[in-house]
């Protein structure tokens, strides 16, 4: 980034105003882009509705969780009807083993005379089935599907009690009968990660990545386009490099695009914590730094992209056009990001933006050596600073064409 | 610290800005064609032209937000360079401000993105809302004010710090006539220090008020530059004839052209030089010579001259 210095000089004195000492008017300029990138912060933190729209965000997260976790925490109670000591026995055994999963389950027994008792008990809704026993053993009646809450616990009562009868004819135990009959499991690379989990972990990520980048790089080629829709762009050109407007544009909306989703993130985790996943947060932890890195970097590549766009629209009614190639792309690249194995996988995780989703993947998976991340990362650094210098060429191209938009093809093509 | 301190204790930013053979197409249209003139130190120099004349397409290029298709812009003798832009003060055609932002707040970030320090802008800007009388609507957001205020926020824009050069496409549009004196004004402290202003503008009385340099325009090329007196020098010189008698005679006069005739008064020019005499001669022999008085051209009709 080129630094403009103001000359110290003494001629710029004058035009009858009061003000400091010369060296205070010429030094205190500062980095043009950190200037637009404040401006940038500072507008957009004291927006209303962008203070309002946060607000209800976070709001709504929390809300989300706590009724989860008021779900989650609430007792569901289940009253079986009996008409035997037996069945009574069976729906107690099926109460201890529910009890011992969850604790948010009761069972209890309900004894009715017959059948008679217990359709007019379940019409009631006094209990919620019958179990009893029929000629081809032990059957479960109700007025509606059973839940497996209630089910899972009861057919293991069942088949326990057959198992132990069977086994006991057989004069033999179901301890003797099981022996030999389980499926160990372990990985050669001796980790227990889940991995189905870390699965649905990397896809929530690679969501809330590309639900952040539709989002915000809508709001940054908005940004972008502001200058020429209010026309103040030929002031700004005169004043300072347009690669130093693009970027602090760029840097300015990716620094609020992060800090609003990492406060999302944060007040989610938090309210995660409180529910009944709270145990698997710990699980996420190395992915997380992983995945905060790529994000935080592929999110300002993708800003500088959508920056472009918005350089090649002339009021904020253009930007649907101009940014529909790159949510397209968007789209194709969120979807390859799954389909993806082997070397296709491997070529993925070094191309960039590609690259946000793709290589957080192998690392988890174990197998990107430890420079992989880093050239991957760097080669979106790069992407980045070449968008950013595209984007200026493209702005000043379309600088003067106030009207309409220009085609991507177009603004490459033009002469200054 | 008063202003004649200043100027007495501080030297004087002496450069000119030249344009030298600049030239611009688009496409087949050669909107400006070879134009070369000097916007001197510490002058004001009007910009006259029709629409389409290449007044603004001209100012750009000065700018730097066009590229000359041919020639260049010097400043201080040497090619113009972007830091040297940075310091001048300008006001574009397109006229633009952010419409949700403070008045203040947007002017104090205009004058740091030119490089003046966070309290410098800030003061400048408070100053220059005073004497625009914008004080009180400096925490307003700029779609609340009138057009007019507009307009003065963006002149703000230009002239606030201490620019080193003043290029104003019609800073005078707009303005009511206690503004445009304000205006004046200000334009003039800047060109004390020794500050080239250039502005166009179609208020040809204004610009005749204000300048000391004239550069008129017509399609493309400059048809016309110097003082306003130099520019009357060059013009055809009128006179009014009144006479005892009906004037309709001196449309025979040789060497004399009757621009018009109604009774006793005639409007001549003089094509030939040395044909009043015989001119004056001819009118005594008729009668009595009540009034016979060299016309002062205006300007709009030596402009209405040379763009003809």
């Amino acid at each position: 980034m080129t630094t403009l210095q103001h000359r110290p000089d003494p001629d710029t004195a004058g035009a009858g105003e009061a003000s400091g000492p010369a060296d205070e008017q010429t030094s205190g300029g500062g980095r043009p882009w950190l200037i637009v990138a404040v401006r940038e912060v500072v507008v957009r933190v004291t927006n209303r509705t962008f203070l309002f729209s946060t607000l209800f965000t976070l709001v709504f997260i929390a809300g989300f969780a706590a009724f989860s976790a008021w779900q989650a925490g609430k007792t569901t109670t289940y009253t079986v009807a009996v008409s035997s000591a037996e069945g009574t026995r069976l729906v107690e055994q099926a109460a201890s083993t529910a009890r011992s999963t969850s604790d948010t389950v009761v069972i209890t027994p309900s004894t009715v005379p017959g059948e008679d008792a217990a359709r007019a008990a379940v019409d009631r809704g006094d209990v919620d089935a019958w179990l009893h026993e029929t000629s081809a053993g032990w059957t479960l009646t109700s007025g509606d599907d059973v839940e497996a809450s209630l089910r899972t616990p009861l057919e293991g009562a069942v088949r326990d009690a057959a198992l132990d009868r069977n086994a006991a004819a057989a004069g033999t135990t179901v301890e003797a009968l099981e022996r030999g009959a389980t499926l160990g499991a372990d990985r050669f690379d001796g980790q227990t990660t889940n991995r189905g989990f870390v699965q649905a972990a990397t896809f929530a990520f690679a969501l809330l990545f590309f639900m952040g980048a539709l989002m915000f790089g809508q709001q940054i080629a908005a940004s972008v386009v502001e200058e020429k829709q209010s026309r103040l762009v030929e002031i700004i050109a005169t004043a300072i490099p347009l690669r130093a407007l693009l970027a602090g544009k760029v840097v300015g909306n990716s620094v609020i695009a992060m800090g609003q989703v990492v406060l999302f993130a944060g007040v989610g985790l938090v309210a995660v914590s409180f529910t009944e996943w709270s145990s698997l947060l710990p699980a996420l932890s190395t992915a997380v730094v992983w995945f905060v890195l790529f994000f935080a970097v592929g999110f300002f590549a993708l800003a500088c992209l959508f920056a472009v766009a918005g350089a090649l629209a002339s009021r904020t009614e253009d930007l649907q056009s101009t940014t529909s190639p790159l949510t397209t792309l968007l789209m194709l690249v969120y979807f390859a990001s799954f389909a993806l194995s082997g070397t296709a996988l491997k070529v993925a995780s070094f191309v960039p933006i590609v690259s946000v989703v793709a290589m957080p993947g192998r690392i988890i998976a174990g197998d990107a050596a430890w420079w992989e991340p880093v050239v991957s990362l760097l080669l979106m650094a790069a992407f980045s600073a070449v968008a950013v210098v595209i984007g200026e060429k493209v702005y000043r191209r379309s600088l003067m064409q106030t009207r309409g938009r220009m085609s991507w093809k177009q603004a490459l093509r033009t002469a200054d | 610290m008063s202003e004649h301190g200043d100027r007495l204790t501080r030297p004087r930013a002496t450069a000119d800005i030249e344009l030298r053979h600049l030239t611009r197409t688009f496409g087949e249209i050669r909107a400006v064609d070879d134009i070369s003139f000097t916007v001197g130190a510490g002058r004001l120099t009007g910009f006259v032209g029709g629409n389409g004349a290449g007044k603004t397409t001209t100012m750009r290029m000065v700018m730097g937000v066009l590229s000359p298709s041919g020639g260049e812009v010097l400043w201080d003798g040497r090619p113009i360079t972007a830091l040297d832009r940075r310091q001048f003060g300008y006001m574009p055609e397109e006229r633009g401000l952010y419409p949700k932002q403070a008045v203040v707040d947007q002017l104090v970030y205009l004058g740091r993105l030119r490089g003046l320090s966070a309290s410098a802008a800030k003061a400048s800007v408070t100053t220059h809302l005073e004497r625009l009388g914008l004080a009180e609507r400096a925490k307003d957001h700029v779609e609340k004010l009138s057009l007019g205020n507009q307009q003065r926020v963006q002149i703000i824009a230009a002239l606030m710090g201490r620019p080193r050069a003043l290029v104003l496409d019609e800073p005078f549009s707009g303005l009511d006539p206690a503004a445009v004196d304000n205006m004046a004004d200000l334009l003039r402290e800047h060109t004390a220090r020794g500050v080239p202003v250039l502005f166009s503008s179609h208020q040809l009385d204004l610009v005749e008020r204000l300048c000391e340099r004239l550069v008129v325009l017509a399609k493309g090329r400059v048809v016309a530059s110097g003082s306003p007196d130099e520019l009357r020098a060059t013009s055809v010189s009128r006179h009014r004839l009144v006479l005892s008698v009906d004037a309709g005679w001196v449309r025979g006069v040789g060497g004399v052209h009757a621009v018009d005739v109604e009774g006793h008064t005639a409007l001549l020019e003089i094509v030939e030089h040395g044909a009043e005499r015989a001119l004056l001669e001819e009118a005594l022999r008729r009668g009595e010579v009540h009034e016979f008085s060299p016309q002062r051209p205006t300007l709009a009709q030596i402009y209405r001259e040379v763009t003809a």
